[in-house]
């Protein structure tokens, strides 16, 4: 029998609040932390929506200072749920009390859902770039003068994953996914995978995204899947998503391990699985193929029937096809109304590589207080997202499991399965 | 429970020295560099002005499907001929019946924009070098097309591959340096032994030869600037050795259950045994000089595929031939290996093909995965400097006739992600086996 992995520490940061507790009370109270772009001028954009991070202060969020140099916005981020998760499950302090903290460091993984290299970092080369004219030598020569010489170190991909191991010295097995909307998910899963493989004992989990960055904007606009109105997940009149900046983490352990410490267990991840639809880029099945396959890979690897489950925390990030194709897959699988569906991009933005871990979070809190917040921009369930049980009413949780939903461009679906054990 | 055994039944590679295995596996059997001027860009500009660069790969050959070239960027046409080798290879491919029980696990490098689309983005929007937002926010979207959309994503390649491929199950997109293409391998190997998948596409492909990953490398002071001699530039575990050198490239494996494999009769290259997966926690750029962080990836390694010390015949290093990498990787292989560290066979097939960066760890198992099958350890060239605290048999007299029974893997990645893989010969795998 694998071991068992619990959730004992979580934490996050979302454009609707600064950490769990903030974030699940405004869900609740039916806030949005979605607005008009800030961090730029965006007066004249005709999609300037944006769930950014509010009164965003690096010295605040990140406690070691001189690590600001040498990271962007999205790492420090990134860096604050994985502190606020760490700090939530006390697990530094049962390491200091050991008598090898070594050998603890290095059975600790670091598993991480990362955007990725960003546009805004090439932009630094901007300057060099005009200044060059177009002469490829003078190019070279005017890069080495007027960019940052850390410039690749602050644009690397895995910079939480390493300095997240820098910050605790842990040591384990880690791994740095990079897979558009399912990074978060796919990190939990894969942190799961080292854990009842027996290579760690237990790991910190981030997905973290600054998905909203003004370079975005314009990419998203261009395929058409940005809303200028607002995120509608379900609705007659969804029109598209809109992006958020946000990171969510989890601490895992083995039950065994967590139980030995006396540490406070606050949910248990049962399974979870990835697919893909295999048809590019931006094709999303209509018929749900891919959504409906990932929820039964990831039941079956949690050993649970579709009558157990009581939630569903959708993509739900309101543009046309993927709204009704996992609409369909709900419905072909628990049957038409009988299972509360909601989501929390509305009130978050789409936090891209974070939003597995983050809706994780949420989820799990659904599962605890036994309330499913409502999506208060639905207000008229889309014909074809008909059987959905999404509304913007709030509704209970029919049992104490729950799943989580992610998509990603490339087709990839991912599901995770939550439990709060009672 | 006995763990599923993970074979290794296709191999595919395109690197500096070849565009296929063979043609690369020659040109290291015959010392030869694959590191020159720049040919891509001009990049007289930069204080490095040489790379080892693929040359000549034609992608419209390559690639049947015409329609996913326009959704190609350079380093996922590296992977779709990289990996058309290792599917044709292995005599498998995805079904209607079996794509669901494919999956596809993969190392891509970081560097999704493309230089051209950044000129064309700086002369539209930022003529003096500042973002003109009310121009971006007014005409950007009209700007990007739609392929161009695609191609920025840092999911490009796999979507490409699954749609190519029609691999519809598990799927994984990982990012940790130069450690990618290694721990692409290694949960590829994970993913075969729990059951998740029958098969798996697993590799990594990367470029960062084009003018602002060089400037980044440049800026960081480290890539060897040795343009004069670019054959020699690339020098691991020399005294003078002064940096690495860019290279390029993709390998790519079809890895299958072990008994699914011999039930239909498919030549086994080697068994992907073993996973050693560790972080530095150290520095950004540099492991530490006793080897802590890469000692725990090979000790992983070995207990994960149940071998000890005494069985590894041949390491291929990561040997990127910068001046602490090379100190840390000789340290960690004398504290892991004690008195028998002396009698491994250890070589750098970065000397010959410069560094992969993401795809580096993918393309040295599929040379390992060579060297069991031809009982031939590769050389390290251009040692010619004994460095006193770099004391191992780095294989400098040539490639090396020689019985491989178990050969190891190392890459060790900026961020402090260390990937060591092991690599058993059929032969040694049947007879554990029985």
């Amino acid at each position: 029998m694998p071991d068992r992995v619990v959730i004992t520490g979580y934490g996050c940061l979302t454009a609707s609040g600064g950490d769990a507790e903030a974030t699940w009370k405004a869900v609740l109270a039916g806030e949005s932390g979605i607005r008009q772009a800030e961090t730029w001028d965006s007066s004249g954009w005709p999609y300037r929506l944006a769930g950014e991070i509010k009164n965003y202060s690096p010295r605040e969020l990140v406690a070691d200072r001189k690590l600001l140099k040498f990271i962007t916005r999205q790492d420090v981020i990134g860096l604050n749920a994985v502190t606020q998760a760490v700090a939530h499950s006390g697990i530094i302090e049962h390491r200091d009390g050991l008598a090898d903290p070594t050998s603890f460091n290095d059975r600790t993984g670091v598993f991480v859902g990362s955007p990725a290299t960003k546009y805004r970092s090439q932009h630094d080369y901007l300057p060099s770039l005009a200044d060059a004219g177009g002469a490829p030598r003078e190019f070279g020569a005017r890069a080495m003068e007027d960019v940052h010489p850390m410039w690749l170190l602050r644009a690397l991909p895995n910079n939480v994953l390493a300095y997240a191991g820098i910050q605790y010295g842990f040591k384990g097995a880690n791994a740095n996914v990079t897979a558009h909307g399912i990074s978060g998910s796919q990190a939990i899963a894969e942190a799961c995978r080292y854990l009842r493989d027996g290579a760690i004992d237990r790991a910190i989990v981030v997905g973290y995204d600054s998905a909203s960055e003004l370079e975005a904007l314009p990419y998203y606009a261009s395929v058409g899947l940005l809303s200028s109105r607002g995120l509608r997940p379900f609705d007659r009149r969804r029109d598209g998503t809109l992006l958020g900046e946000g990171a969510g983490a989890l601490f895992l352990e083995t039950r065994d391990d967590a139980e030995r410490r006396g540490a406070k267990i606050y949910g248990e991840v049962l399974g979870s699985s990835v697919v893909s639809e295999a048809e590019g880029v931006l094709s999303v099945r209509e018929d749900g193929e891919g959504v409906r396959r990932a929820i039964r890979l990831a039941l079956e690897d949690s050993q649970k029937s579709p009558d157990e489950i009581g939630m569903i925390s959708a993509h739900a990030n309101g543009t046309r096809l993927s709204d009704s194709s996992e609409a369909r897959a709900f419905v072909d699988i628990f049957g038409a109304s009988s299972i509360p569906v909601t989501g929390f991009k509305w009130s978050l933005g789409h936090t891209i590589a974070a939003s597995g871990v983050i809706e994780s979070i949420l989820t799990l809190l659904c599962l605890a207080d036994g309330r499913i917040p409502g999506i208060p921009t639905l207000e008229e369930l889309s014909p074809d997202c008909e059987g959905v049980s999404a509304s913007a009413a709030e509704q209970k949780p029919r049992s104490s499991v729950g799943i989580v939903v992610s998509r990603a461009f490339a087709g990839l679906n991912s599901c995770i399965v939550l439990s709060t054990n009672g | 429970m006995t763990m599923a055994r993970v074979a290794i039944t296709g191999i595919g590679m395109v690197t500096p020295l070849g565009n296929d295995v063979a043609s690369t596996w020659n040109a290291l059997l015959g010392g030869e560099s694959g590191v020159r001027e720049i040919a891509g860009f001009d990049a007289s500009g930069f204080p490095t002005w040489i790379a080892a660069e693929v040359r000549g790969l034609r992608a419209e050959e390559a690639v049947e499907d015409r329609k996913s070239l326009k959704y190609a960027t350079p380093f996922s046409l590296f992977a779709l001929a990289a990996a058309e080798e290792a599917v044709r290879d292995a005599g498998v491919r995805p079904t209607p019946k079996t794509a669901e029980r494919w999956g596809l696990v993969c190392g891509s490098g970081m560097m999704t924009q493309e230089f051209d689309f950044l000129q064309r983005f700086q002369r539209e929007f930022a003529a003096d070098g500042e973002i003109d937002l009310a121009r971006l926010g007014a005409e950007g979207e009209r700007f990007i097309s739609s392929p161009e959309f695609a191609r920025h994503r840092t999911v490009a390649g796999q979507a490409l591959l699954h749609k190519r491929y029609d691999i519809r199950g598990y799927s994984a997109n990982l990012h940790t340096a130069c450690a990618s293409g290694g721990q692409a391998l290694g949960m590829a190997m994970r993913v075969v032994r729990s059951g998740q998948a029958d098969y798996v596409l697993a590799g990594g492909y990367d470029t960062m030869i084009n003018p602002i990953g060089l400037a980044g490398f440049c800026l960081l002071g480290a890539i060897s600037t040795d343009n004069d001699r670019p054959a020699s530039a690339s020098r691991p575990f020399d005294r003078t050795r002064n940096g690495f050198v860019l290279g390029e490239g993709a390998g790519f494996m079809v890895l299958e259950d072990w008994q699914r494999a011999q039930d239909r009769g498919a030549k086994i290259y080697a068994e992907l045994a073993g996973e050693g997966n560790s972080l530095s926690s150290y520095r950004i750029t540099d492991s530490p000089p006793s080897g802590d962080g890469p000692i725990q990836a090979i000790h992983g390694a070995l207990a994960d595929a149940g071998e000890t010390i005494d069985a590894i015949d041949y390491v291929n290093a990561h040997g990127t031939s910068t001046p602490m990498n090379d100190l840390s990787e000789t340290n960690a292989i004398k504290a892991v290996f004690g008195d028998r560290a002396g009698n491994l066979a250890v070589s750098s097939t970065k000397s010959q093909m410069g560094h992969l960066i993401a795809a580096a760890g993918a393309v040295e198992g599929v040379i390992c995965a060579l060297a069991i099958e031809h009982s031939m350890a590769p050389t390290t060239t251009n040692l010619r400097t004994p460095d006193p605290e770099c004391d191992l048999d780095y294989v400098t007299e040539g490639c090396r006739p020689m019985q491989i029974g178990v050969a190891l893997s190392n890459s060790f990645g900026f961020g402090g992600s260390n990937s060591c893989l092991i690599f058993r010969s059929p032969q040694r795998a049947e007879t554990r086996g029985r």
